[in-house]
């Protein structure tokens, strides 16, 4: 086989691989995407006759004061949850990955949380904020009351639960980054008298950007389409103060009748988190050049 | 070692498949039998739906039924109607949803039904209200009733020689006498946002009209004039609760009053399998809250909680009469009642638990309206709202926001209405 | 010498850190256990009443749960969804996120790339309606289906993650195959994708974990069958007006346990990858 043949059978293989993924990821994304789009400019209760409204669902979005704060309560969320939990978990990850005793039970152990329903998680951590926290408060003389009935504090908790469960999947990604990053750098590293902070900052972070940027994305991903943890601690209340962009359109538009409305708001939330992290992917992806 | 991995890989997906063909030829039915299937929204009921299921079977041979109880099948109906898997009968409550389904023809019309002489006509008229403008036809059948007000805990009222109150002052007598004995009146549990509404409810049938929300789409009256006293009565209530009610959820505030924290609990007849479920030996009842300075005004909070609609799709509409007559059987009902505390929309002589003692000169005697909320469009959360309205207790505010929360969220439907209006203008 | 005992003390911190971390595992998960033994009539509001142990260690909670949810049939259908979209997910995503990775600097790639990876961003609020109709349309509204959607909605994460990790894997490796006048398929498949072990691990774990939790997928795909996963059946708990959390905890326990072994099997794997020295 000469040059020229094994790159058109590379070409040629690509292409075979991407068409017939690319078709499924198309049929049961892309199409029904546009179906739902197409309905974002009805009045449809999603069942029944609907009719077209043009661009009134759009219009009202924007005239919306409820869809308004909840952009607001989900962005100002995502961001503090994302720091909080790639913090903690690029700590954990190195902590998990260094030499230490008894290693499959702690990772074991850490990645409990991930794995506790919805359910479980709702009703422990409403019976923590509801009793235990105001006794403990209580005990040290200070007088308190759950914080998620407060609604200038409710998000406080609904952020302590969602780093809580997400802690786990961030730390894995990381574990699994960090053992892409070779023993022998750290040794040629220990040579030259890097450790602690200044190893970690000079040698191993910048091999495992790739995954730093990864979970990046993905946490700002998943907590501005924050859920189940709404739907199991608050439920959008106190005075409708935790109510996130995802609660509204499932709530509003699944269980309730809005569902074109609603639609029109998930077009319009989706073009934002895409623009959000291809931002994001753009930015760390030039960081990824420079080092 | 690579070798072995893929072919770990292939092994699964075979056995995978055969997994599938096994599961494929599961599926063969008698084609001589008539399907019926029933979709019902009580997921709690699901046991007893399950020996109906049996019993009917079991004494039918033309006739196979299937009832499935799921959990959130609002969600589920909704997905199933959008890919037109329509089931024959839907088991649903009288609330918006039902006024939705009629609004989208997609029920069918069972006024030609034989048992609907049996029905109430107090549940019958509540139904027919329910339509967001009127038709000829009858669209569901009401099989069960829930009742709300003020569930108290019979032992603790009898030791301390409390009386029932009828007006609104001597419910708030009542209360200070209550707090005064060092027990707390009410327990709410105001976390979850529903649980705002029952109070809100009980009161709204003695003190706003039946029809509020229809004189609104008509563009006769606001709910600012129509709500104000209620939420006003409302806010006095809460210092009768806990501190700071919204730290509690529904859970918490059943346990609390199971564990007789409370003396009373404003909520319905469908909490008590929770209460009892903590606290077998409470000796519960119940009475109708009173909201107004007369006693005679006073009529009781209840709506159906359960009824059975024929789908438009139906094929075989005799076959679901049939399983209706079954369904309606006094034993069948009477064993429903006993099961799930509820209040038969059938007239006929029933044993009625004893929680709703009560509440039993209301039901006998047929004085009984229907909760406000199931007017409301799910969407606009008024259970949402009310808890704002309860931690902020500015009563203009919220009502001004009521109102042009209202017209936000029924934009289509008040003009449906004024439409429906104009083209019959007057002719009531 | 001096570095050896430096990092001895720093794994004794790390040691130190990591247990008292765990307290915040360990408390929940204790509740979730005493819960999950207690009858409905030992539920409190009181601290020391929720905190106390139950009355009797008796295993009819799990027994009921167990009838209850169907355990076997519904355990069974949890495990043969989970698995197959988990290798499904191995192989296409491996697939696509090599191709991906490996064509950078190609446009059209580079597009397909970020096509496929913003489908992460779509609420699925706004697939299920017309999902729910396509499937049926196809005739796939039954378990095959949700398998599909799920190699679907899992995609852009883990094609995301497998052409990350790509990056770390030089070239030459392939190139040197190459000469030896391998094909890129059989390159893959011989060099590639066994070297991307820890990865697959990792997209196993997330993959599953993600399966086996989910609820809406099913519910709104299988709604009107017969067959329950064990989320579904766990729904069975819960209602408006009354939650069993007895029994429910007790269920929730039971279904955690295979994952959880799943997950320790995997994390061995995500250990002993690339550090073995099978690239560099």
């Amino acid at each position: 086989m000469n040059i020229f043949s094994q790159k058109n059978d590379r070409k040629r293989t690509f292409l075979f691989i991407t068409i017939p993924i690319l078709a499924l990821f198309v049929c049961f994304n892309t199409i029904p995407l546009i179906r739902g789009v197409i309905y974002s400019f009805t009045n449809f209760r999603g069942f029944g006759s609907y009719d077209w409204v043009g661009f009134r669902n759009y219009a009202d979005l924007f005239t919306d004061a409820r869809v308004g704060k909840s952009y607001l309560f989900t962005i100002k969320l995502a961001i503090v949850t994302t720091i909080v939990v790639n913090i903690i978990s690029l700590i954990l990850a190195l902590g998990l990955n260094s030499k230490i005793r008894a290693k499959g039970f702690f990772r074991g152990a850490y990645f409990l949380p991930n794995i506790l329903g919805s359910l479980v998680v709702g009703y422990i951590f409403n019976y923590f904020f509801t009793y235990i926290v105001p006794a403990l408060a209580d005990m040290v003389g200070l007088q308190s009351t759950s914080i998620l009935a407060s609604p200038s504090k409710a998000w406080i908790g609904i952020m302590i639960v969602c780093s809580w469960q997400a802690i786990a999947m961030n730390t894995i990604i990381y574990i699994s980054g960090l053992q892409t990053v070779p023993e022998d750098v750290y040794e040629a590293g220990g040579l030259d008298g890097a450790t602690g902070w200044k190893q970690f900052r000079h040698l191993t972070f910048p091999l495992i950007i790739p995954f730093f940027s990864i979970n990046m994305v993905l946490s700002v991903k998943n907590f501005l389409m924050v859920f189940d943890q709404i739907m199991a601690l608050t439920k959008g209340g106190p005075a409708q103060s935790t109510e996130s962009i995802s609660y509204l359109i499932y709530n509003n538009g699944m269980a309730g009748g809005q569902f074109g409305f609603q639609s029109a708001n998930a077009v319009v939330f989706f073009i934002v988190i895409v623009a959000i992290s291809v931002a994001q992917m753009k930015f760390s992806g030039s960081k990824e050049e420079q080092l | 070692m690579k070798k072995k991995g893929i072919k770990c890989l292939k092994l699964t997906l075979c056995c995978a498949a055969a997994a599938m063909a096994v599961q494929g030829c599961g599926a063969s039915s008698d084609d001589q039998k008539i399907e019926i299937e029933i979709v019902q929204y009580k997921p709690e009921a699901a046991n007893y739906f399950k020996l109906v299921e049996e019993e009917f079977n079991a004494s039918h041979d033309d006739i196979h039924l299937t009832i499935s109880s799921p959990n959130d099948a609002t969600t589920i109906l909704k997905t199933r109607f959008i890919r037109e898997d329509y089931p024959d009968i839907i088991g649903i409550g009288g609330d918006i949803n039902y006024s939705y389904f009629v609004d989208a023809e997609i029920l069918a019309d069972v006024s030609d039904y034989e048992g609907m002489q049996n029905i109430n006509q107090g549940y019958l008229d509540i139904a027919e209200a329910l339509e967001l403008v009127p038709t000829d036809g009858t669209y569901i059948i009401p099989y069960v009733a829930n009742a709300a007000g003020v569930l108290y805990n019979r032992d603790m009222f009898e030791e301390h020689g409390w009386e029932i109150p009828t007006t609104w002052d001597e419910l708030l007598t009542l209360c200070d006498e209550i707090q005064a004995e060092g027990i707390l009146p009410f327990y709410f549990g105001f976390k979850d946002t529903w649980t705002c509404l029952a109070p809100w409810n009980a009161m709204a049938v003695e003190l706003s009209p039946a029809d509020a929300t229809k004189q609104v789409n008509k563009g006769q009256t606001t709910f600012t004039s129509e709500y104000r006293e209620l939420s006003e009565k409302y806010l006095q209530l809460l210092p009768y609760g806990p501190d700071g009610p919204f730290a509690y959820n529904y859970n918490d505030a059943c346990t609390a009053f199971a564990r007789g924290e409370s003396a009373m609990y404003t909520i319905g007849s469908y909490a008590t399998p929770q209460i009892l479920s903590v606290n077998p030996e409470m000796n519960i009842d119940s009475f109708v809250m009173p909201a107004s300075d007369t006693a005679e005004g006073r009529t009781l909070n209840s709506g159906i909680d359960l009824g059975f609609c024929v789908m438009a799709e139906c094929e075989n509409k005799e076959a679901a009469y049939e399983v209706l007559d079954f369904l309606y059987a006094d034993e069948n009902l009477q064993k429903y009642i006993d099961d799930q505390n509820a209040v038969p929309c059938k007239n006929g002589d029933f044993q009625l638990s004893p929680m709703l003692d009560g509440m039993l000169e209301f039901i006998e005697s047929g004085n009984m309206t229907d909760y406000q909320d199931h007017y409301y469009p799910s969407e606009m959360s008024v259970d949402a709202l009310l808890q704002t309205f309860l931690i902020e207790q500015d009563v203009d505010g919220f009502l001004t926001n009521f109102d042009t929360n209202w017209q936000r969220y029924n934009r289509d439907i008040i003009r449906m209405v004024q439409d429906y209006e104009a083209a019959n203008g007057g002719k009531e | 010498m001096k570095n050896t005992t430096t990092a001895v003390k720093a794994n004794k911190t790390v040691m130190v850190l990591l247990i008292l971390g765990l307290s915040t595992i360990i408390f929940p998960l204790y509740m979730t256990i005493i819960i999950a033994f207690k009858q409905p009539s030992e539920m409190t509001n009181n601290i020391s009443g929720i905190l106390s142990l139950p009355k009797t260690w008796s295993l009819d909670n799990f027994r009921e749960a167990m009838e209850v949810t169907d355990f076997w049939r519904s355990l069974k259908n949890s495990l043969l969804i989970s698995v197959l979209t988990v290798v499904l997910s191995i192989i296409i995503h491996s697939l696509m996120g090599y191709t991906l990775g490996r064509n950078k600097g190609s446009k059209f790639y580079n597009f397909v790339y970020l096509f496929i990876v913003s489908g992460m961003f779509v609420p699925f609020a706004i697939l299920m309606m017309p999902l729910a109709k396509q499937t049926a349309e196809l005739g796939l509204a039954n378990w095959f289906g949700v398998i599909l959607l799920y190699v679907v909605f899992y995609m852009p994460m883990n094609v995301m993650l497998y052409s990350g990790y790509l990056v770390n894997i030089p070239l030459a490796l392939e190139e040197a195959a190459r000469v030896d006048g391998a094909s890129t398929w059989r390159t893959y498949w011989k060099i590639i994708f066994p070297i991307m072990k820890p990865m697959h691990a990792t997209v196993a774990v997330i993959t599953a974990l993600a399966v086996w939790n989910d609820v809406m997928t099913p519910l709104v795909i299988m709604a009107g069958s017969s067959q329950n996963t064990l989320p579904l059946a766990q729904l069975n708990f819960q209602s408006q007006f009354g939650t069993n959390y007895n029994l429910a905890f007790a269920s929730y326990l039971l279904s955690l346990i295979p994952i959880l072994i799943f997950y320790l099997i995997c994390q061995k794997q995500i250990l002993n990858g690339v550090v073995n020295g099978a690239v560099k």
